[in-house]
């Protein structure tokens, strides 16, 4: 999968599974911090990666994800062009 | 098509509020440990009275079943998920503290607070993830009050009355509702080897409940004029502990 589509599919299930706003949605975003994403918004994150990216999200590796651009390096690594 | 899971759903309490579900329109998840023929018949009355249900046995203390049963339910209804879950399941194995042997710990404990954790976060992500939700578990008396003879009981429905209202401040935000009911002296198998003469004589109302009087609690819980309450324990005792 190529990298725009990974960022394209991120920001979709962002805007409309989480209901953050799309201004909001860039790469330096924090998560937590500037997107306000919660404890709980990561059992929708995990259920939509899975569906859409096919693979589940192992709690310990996302420990380091801290920005957009941290997480979508993460499904990169799970998906990308391969 | 609206699932709802009732523990226990064999007998008593667990009976009543599955037929009272099934009344509600909830196609009922029966769960029972071993007693088939009892399940079987509830499900002829919810049937009879124009309901649905599956049968679903597993022993809801033990996780592998737990995980296994969840998991072919999933597999078969791969668009649904149980919106309603009762935690009703419980065994009492009373004994004086003095004289009690470990296993009558244990197996009060493992049934009715071990139980509730292992379906309970299993069932919970569809719950979130879907933005709605009823977790009612069924409490006791016996755990607000406590009852001599019955620390085990008393501890593990007490734990529950702390997990419920601990787990309803984790899920709130995504419309998940957590509940304990908390009933009183009540007339099935589990109390009918108590003096009910003798007893009811210190209940205000004089009298045991019915299971269909904490069937209709546990229904009106789980409906959607409910949506507000949460992480509350209400009693159903005939005025008999306030």
């Amino acid at each position: 999968m190529e990298r725009k589509e990974i960022e394209d599919k991120v920001k979709e299930f962002l805007i409309d599974d989480l209901e953050i706003e799309e201004e909001k949605i860039v790469p330096e975003a924090k998560l937590k911090d500037d997107l306000g994403i919660d404890s709980l918004d990561y059992v929708d994150i995990v259920v939509i990666v899975e569906k859409k990216f096919g693979f589940k999200i192992k709690p310990e590796e996302m420990a380091n994800v801290v920005t957009l651009r941290q997480f979508c390096d993460y499904i990169e690594s799970k998906v990308g062009n391969k | 098509m609206k699932y709802a899971l009732v523990t226990g759903a064999s007998r008593g309490i667990g009976r009543a509020v599955s037929l009272a579900l099934a009344q509600q329109g909830y196609t009922i998840v029966m769960n029972y440990h071993s007693n088939h023929e009892a399940a079987r018949q509830v499900a002829q009355e919810i049937e009879a009275a124009g309901g649905k249900c599956e049968l679903c046995p597993f022993d809801v203390s033990n996780p592998e079943e737990v995980e296994a049963a969840v998991a072919k339910w999933t597999e078969a209804h791969p668009d649904d998920y149980i919106s309603v879950l009762v935690n009703n399941a419980g065994v009492r194995h009373d004994n004086l503290m003095i004289f009690m042997q470990n296993d009558e710990w244990h197996s009060v404990l493992n049934t009715t607070l071990n139980g509730f954790f292992y379906l309970t976060r299993r069932l919970l992500k569809d719950m979130l993830t879907h933005r709605g939700g009823r977790v009612i578990n069924m409490a006791s008396l016996s755990g607000l009050k406590g009852l001599p003879g019955q620390t085990n009981y008393s501890a593990a429905k007490a734990a529950l009355i702390g997990a419920t209202k601990a787990l309803a401040q984790e899920v709130a935000p995504r419309k998940v509702t957590v509940n304990a009911v908390a009933p009183g002296f009540v007339e099935t198998d589990m109390t009918k080897d108590l003096d009910e003469n003798q007893l009811k004589e210190t209940i205000p109302m004089k009298r045991f409940g019915k299971p269909e009087e904490v069937a209709d609690l546990v229904a009106f819980l789980a409906s959607d004029k409910a949506a507000y309450i949460t992480g509350q324990v209400i009693s159903i005792n005939g005025g008999l502990y306030t």
